[in-house]
C-alpha cells in the first residue's frame, strides 16, 4: 500500500479549496491535489442554483454551479489533480492524513504543505434546546436545499423557517417556487441574520412574512411534524408569556447559524479560535502549524463566495511557497484585537510579511454613517451602515505596519462617526 | 389477516423482551417478539441514561436489590460474547452538603448487604484529583467501581440479534390489541394484533410503560404503571471528556437525580428529570424540564458549556405503583407471564430477570411447552463493524473486502455505507433504525449531512420509493413528494 505523495494537498473541493488549488499552481507547485468527499466538485455551490455569485470575482452575476465551474476549469487548465469520493477521515499532527475511496480503499497522503478548506456546516435543532417532540419534517435549510435542488424531492408542503440566515431566506423563496406554503421566517434577534438583498428578493418579493424577535418555542407532532409554537421574545431572548401562537405546519427549516467544520484541524492540533470556531491564522492564512494553511468558511463564515475564493487562492499560493521552501516565516507576531462592536474577525495575528486583509462582522447593527478603522492609524474607511449579516473588511499595508516600528497589537473596530 | 402459531409470544422488544427472547432461544421453542415500534429499542430502553448500576440504591430484600448486582455482573461478561459497548468506568454519588453524608453511608451499607463489591466513600478532594471538573461544592462521594456505562441501543440490538440468529422471530410495527383466552378464561391462547392473530399457549408481558394495560386484558389489575418522564441533553464529543465516570447527586424521593456522564460513544449526557405525566407515548421535552437538567448538571460539573449541546430527548419510565419490579407467572389465566414495571435499575437487572423468569417458566409452565435445550444454540454474535473505532489495518481490510466500507455516509460519526447496508440487512427499515444500529445521524450535525444519503440507501436497499422512507415508521415520512409535482396537481 503505497502512500500518495504531493507537494500541496487541499482538503475540500468547494470554492475555497478549488481556488487554493489554482493559487498553488500559480505559485509554481508541481503536484497539487484536492481531496473531496463528494462524488462531484463544487461543494455546497452545486446546490446553490440561484444567482448572486461572482459579482466581485468575475464582474457578473452567476449561479452557484456556473461560478464554481469557472474555477474548476481554471484549476483543470492549471493541472490541479482532483480526487473525488475521497473522504479525509483522519489526520496526524504532522499534517499527513488518510483518505478513503471506494475504488482505492484506504490511503495515506503525505504532503509538503496543506490547505484546509472544509467549509462549514449548519447548526442543528438540538443545539437550540427547543423543547417538544422529534418528528420527521425538521431539516436544516441546506439539507432541504440539497433535497429540492439536487435530489428532486420535496421535504414538505407547509413550511415555517426558523432563523434568517441566507440559506433559510433562499429556501423560503425556493419552497414557494415549488408550490409549498411558507408561513413565515422567525428570527429571535432584532435584526436579520442574512443579507438585506436576500430579505428583499426572497421574502418581500413573495410576500413571505418576516418576524424579528420571535422564535419557535416548541415542536409538536409524533410521527410527522404537526406544528410549532412561536412566541415573541424579550431583550434577553426569553419567550414572552401570552404571545404564544400555534402554527400548523409539516416542515420546519432551520437557518440558525453556520459552524466552521474543524474536526480535521483539531486532529492536526491546529489552534482553534473559540469565537470564530475556525483555525487561528495570520495574514498569510498560515495556521499555528507552519505547514498547514486554511481558507474560506473553515476559518470564518463569509457572506459572499467571492471573498472565499480570493482567500483560497492566497492560501494556495502560500502553501506552494512553503512546499518549495520559499515561504518566509513571519518574524513578527502582531496580535489583532477586535473592538467593542466587532463580534468576530480573521486573521487574528499578523506576521508582518505582507499586506493584510482583515475580515470582520459587527455584533450590533449600525444603521447610520460609520467607519471601519484599524488602530493605531493603519486604516479608515467610511460605511453607510454595518450589519451583522454582512462581512466588512479592512486593509493594512505592510509599509504602514513597518512604519509603526515595534507594535505588538493592533485593533480593528467599526464605530459610529 | 394471517394467523401464526408459536410456543411463546413476548409483547415488547425492549431490554426486558430482548433478554428474555435471547434466554428462550437456548431452547427448542418457537418464539415471536412483537413490538409496536418500527425499530428497536423504542420506549424506555431507548431513552435512558445508559447506566449499568452497581446495585447499592435498592433496599436489601427487594426484588430490585436482588437482581441489580446480578445483572451488573452479567453485563460485565456478556458484552464480549454479544459485542456491545460497555465501559467499565465506575460511578460516584456526590454529597453536596454535610447532611447528605449520612445518605452516602446508607448507600454504602445497602450496597454491602446487596453484595456490591469495592464500594468506598472518598473525600471531595480525592474526587477532584481524579475528576478535575467536579464541583468544588462536592464534599464527599460514594465510589462504585463496578458501575458501567453501556450503549443501550447496541445492547438491546445485541440480545435481539442473537435471539434471531437462534431462531426467534421479531415482528415490528405489530401492536397487540387483545390477549386471547380460552373460553373458560383459564388459559392464554395468544394475541390479536394489527398484523393478524398470533396464537401461543404462553404470552410474556414485557410491554414496559404499557404493561399494566396488557395485564388488564387478562383481568390482572394488581399493578398500575405511572409514566414518569425524564428529559435529557446530549453534547458534542468535544466536551465528552469533562468527566470520566458517571456522576449522581444524592438520590431523593423523585429518583436518582440529574446525572452527568460520558456516553458509551464519548458524548456528555445530562439528565434525567423525573416528571409524572399521563400520556404514555408522548416523549416531548419541556422548557422547564430542560432547564432543570442544566441546573442539576451544573451542580455537579459547573463548567459544562451548554453551547455544546447537540440534541435533547425524553424517555418515559414505567414506574409501577407497587414500588418494585412486577415479575410473576399468573395462575389464572395459565400461561401469562408479567415482567413489568422494570424501572431503574431495570436495564441493569434485565439479563438476571430473564434468566430467572425462564428458569421459573421451565418449571411452572412445562405442561404448556417442552423446554428442550437447542443443541445448535450459538451464544456469540458480532455487531456491525464500528468503522470509527477500528485500527487503520482493520479499516483497510474491510474496505478491500467491500468497497462500501470505503464510502463515508455520516461524517460526524465516521459511518460508512457498508455499515448502513448491513444494518438494513439485519432489519433496519427506518432512518431512526439506521441511526440506532450505526450512529449515522447521531453526531454533531444530527443528520444534516447524512440524512439525504440514508434516505437514498434505504430506498435502494428496501426497494421502495424515496417518499416512502420514514423516520420512525407510521406517518413519519421524510419526504412528501417530488419537486414540480405541485404544478401538475389536479385543479392547478
Amino acid at each position: 500500500m503505497s502512500d500518495i505523495i504531493v507537494d500541496v494537498a487541499v482538503i475540500g473541493a468547494g470554492p475555497a479549496g478549488i481556488a487554493a488549488g489554482v493559487g498553488a499552481k500559480e505559485a509554481g507547485a508541481e503536484k497539487v491535489a484536492i481531496f473531496e468527499r463528494d462524488w462531484d466538485l463544487g461543494g455546497i455551490l452545486q446546490q446553490c442554483i440561484h444567482p448572486g455569485f461572482g459579482l466581485h470575482a468575475f464582474g457578473e452575476e452567476l449561479t452557484g454551479p456556473e461560478y464554481v465551474h469557472r474555477w474548476i476549469s481554471k484549476a483543470r487548465e492549471a493541472g490541479v489533480e482532483f480526487w473525488t469520493n475521497s473522504m479525509v477521515f483522519h489526520m496526524e499532527e504532522n499534517g499527513s492524513f488518510w483518505i478513503m475511496n471506494p475504488s482505492l480503499g484506504i490511503k495515506k497522503v503525505v504532503a509538503k504543505s496543506l490547505v484546509l478548506a472544509m467549509g462549514c456546516r449548519e447548526r442543528p435543532l438540538g443545539a437550540l434546546g427547543i423543547p417538544g417532540t422529534r418528528p420527521a419534517g425538521i431539516y436544516t435549510a441546506g439539507t432541504a436545499q440539497r433535497l429540492v435542488n439536487m435530489e428532486g424531492y420535496m421535504p414538505g408542503n407547509r413550511v415555517v423557517i426558523l432563523g434568517s440566515g441566507d440559506v433559510g431566506l433562499i429556501m423560503a423563496r425556493r419552497m414557494i417556487w415549488e408550490g409549498a406554503e411558507v408561513l413565515g421566517v422567525y428570527e429571535i434577534m432584532p435584526w436579520p441574520g442574512g443579507l438585506r438583498r436576500n430579505i428583499a428578493q426572497c421574502l418581500d418579493d413573495y410576500g413571505i412574512p418576516f418576524y424579528l424577535e420571535e422564535t419557535v418555542i416548541e415542536v409538536h407532532g409524533k410521527d410527522r411534524l404537526e406544528g410549532v409554537t412561536v412566541a415573541k421574545v424579550d431583550k434577553n431572548r426569553n419567550p414572552i408569556v401570552g404571545t404564544e401562537k400555534f402554527l400548523g405546519c409539516d416542515t420546519l427549516l432551520l437557518a440558525v447559524g453556520l459552524i466552521p467544520e474543524n474536526e480535521l484541524s483539531r486532529m492536526a492540533n491546529v489552534e482553534i479560535n473559540p469565537v470564530t470556531q475556525g483555525p487561528i491564522v495570520n495574514e498569510l492564512l498560515q495556521t499555528t502549524k507552519p505547514n498547514i494553511f486554511a481558507a474560506g468558511n473553515v476559518v470564518i463564515v463569509y457572506d459572499l463566495v467571492d471573498w472565499v475564493s480570493m482567500e483560497g487562492e492566497r492560501a494556495g499560493r502560500n502553501a506552494a511557497l512553503f512546499a518549495a521552501g520559499k515561504f518566509k516565516p513571519g518574524e513578527k507576531k502582531i496580535k489583532v484585537s477586535g473592538g467593542d462592536n466587532v463580534r468576530l474577525y480573521s486573521p487574528q495575528w499578523l506576521s508582518g510579511q505582507s499586506d493584510a486583509t482583515i475580515y470582520m462582522r459587527v455584533t450590533q447593527p449600525i444603521e447610520k454613517s460609520c467607519k471601519v478603522v484599524v488602530e493605531p492609524g493603519l486604516y479608515e474607511k467610511r460605511l453607510r451602515y454595518a450589519r451583522p449579516g454582512e462581512m466588512n473588511e479592512a486593509h493594512v499595508k505592510l509599509q504602514d505596519l513597518q512604519a509603526l516600528g515595534d507594535v505588538d497589537e493592533i485593533v480593528v473596530d467599526i464605530k459610529e462617526v | 389477516m394471517s394467523t401464526q402459531y408459536y410456543d411463546i409470544i413476548i409483547i415488547g422488544g425492549g431490554i426486558v423482551g430482548s433478554t428474555i427472547a435471547r434466554e428462550l432461544s437456548r431452547y427448542d421453542v418457537r418464539v415471536a417478539v412483537l413490538d409496536k415500534a418500527a425499530e428497536l429499542p423504542s420506549g424506555a430502553s431507548r431513552a435512558n441514561s445508559g447506566m449499568v448500576h452497581a446495585g447499592y440504591d435498592d433496599k436489601p430484600g427487594t426484588v430490585k436489590a436482588h437482581f441489580c448486582p446480578k445483572g451488573n455482573e452479567m453485563y460485565r461478561n456478556l458484552y464480549e460474547e454479544l459485542d456491545f459497548t460497555l465501559n467499565k468506568v465506575g460511578s460516584y454519588v456526590c454529597a453536596l452538603a454535610e447532611n447528605e453524608i449520612p445518605h452516602l453511608n446508607l448507600l454504602l451499607e445497602q450496597g454491602r448487604k446487596n453484595g456490591v463489591p469495592s464500594l468506598e466513600i472518598i473525600s471531595g478532594d480525592e474526587l477532584r484529583s481524579r475528576e478535575p471538573n467536579a464541583s468544588k461544592d462536592i464534599i464527599a462521594a460514594l465510589w462504585a467501581p463496578t458501575g458501567c456505562i453501556i450503549n443501550n441501543f447496541e445492547a438491546v440490538l445485541a440480545f435481539m440479534d442473537n435471539a434471531q440468529q437462534n431462531g426467534v422471530e421479531l415482528f415490528l410495527e405489530t401492536e397487540v390489541s387483545d390477549v386471547l383466552l380460552s373460553q373458560d378464561k383459564r388459559q392464554v391462547v395468544g394475541v390479536n394484533t394489527n398484523k393478524g392473530l398470533f396464537l401461543s399457549p404462553i404470552v410474556i408481558n414485557a410491554a414496559g410503560v404499557h404493561s399494566d394495560e396488557i395485564a388488564k386484558k387478562v383481568g390482572d389489575e394488581s399493578f398500575v404503571i405511572h409514566p414518569r418522564r425524564g428529559d435529557y441533553f446530549i453534547t458534542d464529543k468535544y466536551v465528552g471528556n469533562l468527566v470520566k465516570s458517571f456522576f449522581f447527586p444524592c438520590p431523593s424521593e423523585a429518583g436518582k437525580g440529574i446525572t452527568v456522564a460520558p456516553t458509551a460513544d464519548h458524548n456528555l449526557l445530562m439528565g434525567p428529570t423525573s416528571i409524572f405525566q399521563l400520556d404514555r407515548d408522548k416523549t416531548a421535552t419541556t422548557r422547564d424540564g430542560l432547564e432543570q437538567v442544566i441546573e442539576g448538571a451544573r451542580r455537579l460539573i459547573p463548567s459544562i458549556p451548554m453551547n455544546m449541546a447537540i440534541t435533547t430527548f425524553a424517555g418515559l419510565r414505567a414506574d409501577p405503583d407497587t414500588g418494585d419490579f412486577v415479575i410473576n407467572i399468573l395462575k389464572r389465566p395459565h400461561g401469562f407471564v408479567n415482567v413489568a414495571g422494570i424501572k431503574s435499575p431495570g436495564f441493569t437487572s434485565a439479563p438476571a430477570i430473564a434468566q430467572h423468569i425462564v428458569e421459573r417458566m421451565k418449571d411452572e409452565l412445562k405442561d404448556l411447552v417442552d423446554f428442550k435445550p437447542d443443541k445448535n444454540f450459538v451464544p456469540e454474535r458480532k455487531h456491525i463493524p464500528r468503522f470509527a473505532y477500528l485500527s487503520m489495518e482493520e479499516r483497510s481490510a474491510l474496505a478491500k473486502k467491500d468497497p462500501r466500507y470505503a464510502q463515508i455516509v455520516c461524517r460526524c460519526e465516521s459511518v460508512t455505507e457498508g455499515q448502513v447496508v448491513e444494518a438494513i440487512r439485519r432489519g433496519a427499515k427506518t432512518v431512526a433504525a439506521v441511526k440506532i444500529w450505526t450512529r449515522a445521524g447521531a453526531g454533531r450535525c444530527q443528520g444534516g449531512f447524512c440524512g439525504p444519503r440514508v434516505i437514498e440507501i434505504l430506498s435502494r436497499e428496501l426497494n421502495i420509493p424515496m417518499e416512502e422512507v420514514t423516520r420512525h415508521g407510521g406517518h413519519s415520512r421524510m419526504l412528501v413528494g417530488k419537486t414540480k409535482e405541485y404544478w401538475f396537481r389536479e385543479g392547478m
